[in-house]
């Protein structure tokens, strides 16, 4: 099963729809309570970060028999230190994205601790491609 | 298989007779279990919360709440009406409380017992249960019981997040039954009624989640005995013999919004109204708030006040309730609690009849129990949901385009209910017929009317 979503730059208050959405097919599905938070915990916070850091970009999830794979991609700034980024509370966000409640610099470990598989392609000034993974079964 | 759960009761009911099939209650509905089949509301037992939202919206008063038969209380010698605050804040500030329970008396009643007394206890198994459990962070209200079921059908993923102690009604119940047997009565003299303002504490009586016996031997719709009393309350009453009050101005405010936080020292937040409680639950499951402590819910705007049996509107009915919990700052006042508290053994035994072994989660939203035939019906309904229109008209009788596409999985409806894709059809007629029942109005009928 395969659902494609836009994100939009600077709208934190539309953020979430992917994840509610993946939320509903996967309860749909009966998979486990603790798999359906980390999927949903992790799509959010790359979504979010594409909102935030980025200039919005796609979202693509697939659900398969076994797995369901994410792939949050943009055409933002891209990542110049992906190693620094990976560590918590890292984080540039700006004084306006603080005021909303994010740049704690959580999200890059969140989203680790939360998949199976976990893979970034960013280059600086052509965007970041996050492709996650996790086991349902 | 299917997923099924043995059928749940719950205690909304339809009036077939005043319902027009209107849409109304199956839009509002927050688990999605109304649907229009014959021109009429049917309600689905496994996943109706009895929230009361269908029959607040109801613009032809055609969901009603089936009580226990009032004669019921001659059966019993001491006959106790178990009430909840959220009665006296229907009454205007000139009838003094007392003059509002000598009314119960005459109505017939032997003992007046508010479930209030109980809550500084209920809130100690709060704070028993959250030391019992470092594990959980977030520990949400067991008090409103549609909370509860909502969480079961909805957000079975927070389960283990709910308190698990029966309602301060039950305890109240057994409290003043044990009162009344040390003053000499048999148990089987005692008739305990519940004075309901919702649909979700009838059913949370006669159904309850924690599968144990109540002492409460029937309920009473909050709207009827407010009635009862309304016709009979004179300004005299309010010289009745006086009540000997040993609530705290606190316990008196437990219904209302923050009631409970308002007794429980530790962190706490405070939710109330279906959209509000919704949203909430969302986000905790999401992980999305991180909210450590009790969070008291209630599905009910303004809380208890704003029951669907609650009489008064509830803004008014709020400002009366504190108006008049003021008058139960009393330092005087009798704060005697039930003696055998002192008795740790009695506790012991209070705590394991107040305790719920167990809160299933019964999902709404499962399509199967096994992973690759949900996974095929997921795929379908995906299918099927892009075909229809997507203008969620309810006109098939299902409240969305996404309920019918889970309907039609499920082998509950045709894809020929969609009126949208077959209006075209040679069969449109019969279609609209099989859902809306014949006296819908088409311009068929119209048409066989003016022929005739
Ligand atoms: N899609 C992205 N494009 C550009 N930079 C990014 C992107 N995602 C993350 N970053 C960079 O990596 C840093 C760390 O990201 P991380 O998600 O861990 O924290 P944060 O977004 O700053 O704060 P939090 O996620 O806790 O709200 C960000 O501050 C930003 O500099
Ligand atoms: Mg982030």
């Amino acid at each position: 099963m395969h659902y494609t979503f836009d994100i939009e730059r600077g709208n934190f208050a539309d953020a979430g729809q992917a994840s509610s959405s993946v939320k509903r097919t996967l309860k749909q599905l009966g998979v486990a309570p603790a798999n359906i938070r980390r999927a949903v915990v992790a799509l959010f916070e790359a979504e979010i970060n594409a909102v935030a850091h980025a200039y919005g970009g796609t979202i693509d999830v697939d659900i398969d028999g076994s797995k369901i794979v994410m792939v949050v991609a943009d055409q933002g700034p891209g990542i110049p230190d992906l190693d620094a980024a990976m560590q918590e509370g890292w984080s540039t966000a700006s004084a306006k994205v603080r005021e909303m409640g994010y740049g704690a610099g959580m999200g890059l470990p969140n989203i680790k601790k939360n998949t199976d598989d976990l893979k970034i392609d960013t280059k600086v000034g052509v965007g970041t491609t996050v492709t996650m993974t996790i086991y349902l079964a | 298989m299917a997923y099924t759960e043995p059928a749940f009761k719950h205690s909304l009911k339809i009036n077939d007779y005043l319902c027009q099939g209107c849409t109304t209650c199956m839009r509002s509905c927050p688990t999605g279990a109304i649907r229009i089949r014959n021109g009429k509301a049917h309600v689905n037992d496994n996943k109706c919360v009895d929230c009361g939202e269908c029959m607040k919206v109801c613009p032809h008063k055609a969901i009603y709440i089936k009580q226990d038969d009032f004669a019921l209380i001659e059966n019993y010698r001491y006959r106790v009406c178990l009430v909840p605050t959220t009665f006296i804040g229907q009454f205007e500030q000139k009838y003094k409380t007392k003059a509002i329970y000598a009314c119960l008396k005459r109505i017939g009643f032997t003992h007046i017992y508010e479930v209030e007394h109980e809550v500084e206890y209920i809130v100690e198994l709060y704070n028993k249960y959250i030391d019992q459990h470092p594990e959980i962070n977030t520990f949400i209200s067991p008090y409103c019981p549609a909370v509860i079921r909502l969480i079961q059908v909805r957000f079975p993923s927070l389960v283990d997040n709910i308190i698990k102690v029966r309602a301060p009604s039950e305890l109240a119940a057994l409290i003043m039954s044990n009162r009344l047997i040390d003053e000499g009565a048999s148990p089987e003299s005692i008739g305990i009624f519940y004075v309901t303002p919702c649909a979700a504490k009838i059913a949370a009586v006669k159904y309850p989640v924690s599968h144990k016996d109540t002492r409460i031997a029937g309920v009473i719709n909050m709207d009827f005995l407010y009635n009862k009393v309304k016709l009979m309350l004179r300004d005299s009453d309010n010289d009745a013999e006086p009540v000997n009050h040993s609530l705290s101005t606190k316990d008196v405010l437990w219904p209302l919004p923050g009631g409970e936080a308002s007794l429980f020292n530790g962190s706490h937040y405070a939710v109330d109204g279906l959209q509000n409680v919704l949203n909430f639950l969302e986000r905790l499951e999401d992980e999305a708030v991180d909210a450590q402590g009790l969070v008291e819910m209630r599905i009910c705007d303004q809380g208890c006040v704003g029951g669907v049996l609650a009489i008064n509107n509830r803004f008014v009915a709020r400002k009366r309730l504190e108006d008049r919990a003021r008058l139960f700052d009393d330092p005087s006042r009798n704060t005697s609690r039930y003696t055998r508290y002192n008795n740790p053994e009695f506790c012991k035994w209070i705590d394991e009849q107040m305790e719920i072994p167990e809160i299933k989660p019964r999902s709404i939203y499962k399509l199967d129990d096994d992973f690759q035939e949900a996974f095929k019906m997921a795929e379908r309904m995906k299918k099927i949901e892009k075909a229809l229109p997507g203008v969620n008209c309810s006109a098939c009788g299902a409240p969305s385009c996404a309920a019918l596409a889970e309907d039609i999985v499920r082998g509950d409806a045709n894809i020929n209910s969609c009126i949208f894709l077959n209006r075209h059809s040679p069969d449109s007629e019969e279609i609209i017929r099989s859902i809306w029942g014949d006296h819908v109005k088409t311009r068929k009928t119209d048409n066989e009317k003016n022929n005739q």
